[in-house]
């Protein structure tokens, strides 16, 4: 062993790197980036939890309440009408509404004799939030009993919990968390493989034989995009059946509208990883994109980490990775059984991220003539 | 009826600010084979890409088969065989050539008739349904051969078609050129082997993106009083690149 040889060998590396800028700015950009989203990604904890407030009584007990409500964790809105509210949670616009009757003050501080249950507040909550939905639960149980301390005379209070997606009363956080993992998948192997079969595509000078023949870029394009079409359609398939077999996840809406999300998904993914090809001279470097995709979508598209959970500054990058509306679109045909009349918006999303990726990989591709 | 098969009049590219090709003119015959040759970086495939459309020349007039390169038109006219493999290594020679043929809307019992026509013309008929990647070097090359084939172009533009070919089967080849041009196709090849270009009818040799001297072999070696054409080439390729 001979330590120059060793040091020959060092300094190659070295060397390559000063010749290979991107890559060199990968290793020191990479990890920071990584640090900074996980960070904010998950320092902030799991914050803003949208609830509506309809306080109806006419003593001063619900308030009182409310003002023990912590308003990091609950991000508190308002409203004089219970069935407007509901209906927010309905659409998703909140996860839970609250709900204190007229007679609360005075069902918990009797004048004479208590009512038998005590004081009630009515509870109506989106349970397919999974992260959400239990943190607004504890926090109205821990309000109760910190009023509760600070009061000698006081009923019992009870909550009654009313559900705004009754199939989906029991969800919890793996029924949740599986649409965001099959997004993810799809995503993160689709992006690999268009991008590996495109750069392989140049660097083996099949591209070139390509475009001698009377194929244009809008046919290779949505060629590609077909194929992986397809392709996802089968991992869709083979996902939701272990899904619902292994870990018995649950499946209210349309599962052929769950798989058509997934399709959008790969599509989206697919055009974006052509569009990233155009980036790269080799497969090496193909691969050096991965870390930049993995951590933003895994991070901040609502897989771990609820939207609403993000600061604000973050947020606006999750709703730029189609991801993002994917996982959304899925949770909400598979836990809250939305059908395609209320999942629309979403569809849309994924098409438009759609058209403009694939547009745009299709100029990248004509301008490379230049 | 111009008997032109290709004219370059003027052609500049530029790639940033290097200059590729500095006025480049030539022109091709039909039925001709015509050999470019020139040092390294001579721009040879850079006058390939600006022929086939694969890239667009900055100024000058190229002319195809009465086309501009990019008309969409001359595609069906055009085989090209680039200096690389350029298969699909996962597929097999059969599939590779049929996906190809597809390509040019080829109908099904025609491109059965070619597929097998060119599978015999490249002693591949073995072989056809392994994958590129259990083909030797120059199997491999015979298979490209094949796919620029598949549409019977009426030019075929060749790019060092014999670069690490051994003797055996570069004689295979050239043999293989000359029946083509029998048959009436018009062959374009670039080459660094000087008995290579030596089989061509005329040869035009660049060099810093421009045609330095054009015309048949044996003339070219009469004009520069030199006994071959290596020495033609080690002569004028020396000169320094024009202001």
């Amino acid at each position: 062993m001979k330590l120059p040889r060793i040091l020959a060998i060092s300094k190659k590396q070295f060397q390559t790197l000063r010749h290979d800028k991107r890559t060199l700015a990968l290793m020191l950009i990479a990890p920071i980036l990584a640090m900074v989203v996980f960070g904010y990604a998950f320092g902030t904890g799991n914050k803003h939890a949208k609830v509506m407030v309809i306080n109806q009584d006419c003593g001063a007990t619900a308030q009182k309440i409310i003002d023990h409500f912590d308003t990091d964790t609950l991000s508190i809105t308002y409203n004089n009408d219970t069935a407007a509210a509901k209906q927010s949670v309905r659409n998703g616009n909140a996860v839970a509404a609250i709900i204190f009757p007229p007679s609360f003050t005075a069902d918990s501080h009797p004048v004479g004799p208590r009512p038998p249950q005590g004081a009630h507040l009515e509870l109506y909550l989106d349970s397919t939030e999974a992260q959400q939905a239990p943190l607004v639960s504890s926090q109205i149980a821990t309000a109760l009993q910190d009023y509760a301390k600070d009061q000698e005379a006081v009923s019992a209070f009870a909550v009654d919990t009313g559900y705004a997606f009754p199939a989906a009363k029991n969800a919890t956080f793996i029924d949740s968390f599986l649409p965001g993992i099959m997004a993810f998948a799809v995503t993160l192997f689709t992006i690999l493989l268009t991008l590996l079969a495109f750069v392989g595509e140049r660097t083996s000078g099949t591209m070139d034989r390509l475009r001698i023949t009377p194929v244009t870029e809008t046919e290779i394009v949505l060629g590609y995009e077909l194929a992986f079409g397809i392709i996802a359609a089968i991992q869709a398939s083979l996902m939701l059946l272990v899904a619902t077999l292994a870990y018995h996840v649950l499946v209210v809406g349309s599962i052929w509208l769950a798989a058509l999300i997934v399709i959008l998904v790969a599509v989206d993914a697919q055009s974006l990883g052509i569009l990233l090809s155009a980036a790269a001279q080799r497969e090496g470097q193909a691969v050096q994109f991965l870390p930049i995709i993995i951590f933003p979508v895994f991070l901040l598209s609502g897989i771990f980490v609820p939207l609403q959970s993000l600061p604000d500054w973050l947020r606006p990058l999750a709703y730029i990775l189609p991801p993002t509306w994917g996982i959304q679109g899925l949770r909400d045909v598979m836990l809250r059984g939305w059908e395609i009349s209320q999942i629309w918006p979403i569809l849309l999303v994924l098409l438009s991220f759609a058209i403009v990726f694939s547009y745009l990989s299709i100029v990248g591709l004509k301008r490379a003539r230049n | 009826m111009t008997d032109r098969v290709v004219t370059f009049h003027s052609v500049r590219k530029l790639y940033g600010s290097f200059q590729a090709l500095s006025g480049l003119s030539f022109s091709i015959n039909k039925g001709e084979l015509y050999g470019l040759i020139g040092p390294n970086g001579a721009g040879k495939t850079t006058a390939i890409r600006v022929l086939t459309g694969l890239n667009r020349h900055s100024s000058g007039d190229v002319t195809v088969l009465g086309h501009q390169p990019q008309d969409p038109k001359l595609r069906p006219l055009l085989g090209y065989m680039p200096q690389e493999t350029a298969l699909y290594q996962d597929l097999s020679v059969e599939e590779n050539l049929r996906f190809f043929g597809k390509l040019y809307d080829i109908p099904a019992v025609e491109l059965n008739r070619r597929v097998n026509d060119l599978l015999a013309f490249v002693d591949l008929e073995k072989w056809r349904s392994h994958v590129i990647t259990e083909l030797s070097g120059g199997m491999r090359h015979r298979a490209s051969l094949a796919a620029a084939l598949i549409p019977k172009p009426r030019l075929l533009v060749l790019d060092e078609p014999t670069v690490g070919v051994d003797p055996e089967l570069r004689a295979n080849f050239w043999q293989r050129f000359s029946e083509m041009q029998r048959d009436g196709t018009t062959i374009l090849i670039t080459t660094h082997y000087m008995d290579e270009a030596m089989r061509c009818d005329r040869v035009g040799l660049i060099n810093h993106g421009q045609l330095v001297i054009e015309g048949a072999p044996a003339q070219l070696i009469h004009d520069a009083n030199v006994s071959n054409l290596e020495e033609v080439f080690l002569k004028l390729a020396k000169r320094e690149a024009p202001q």
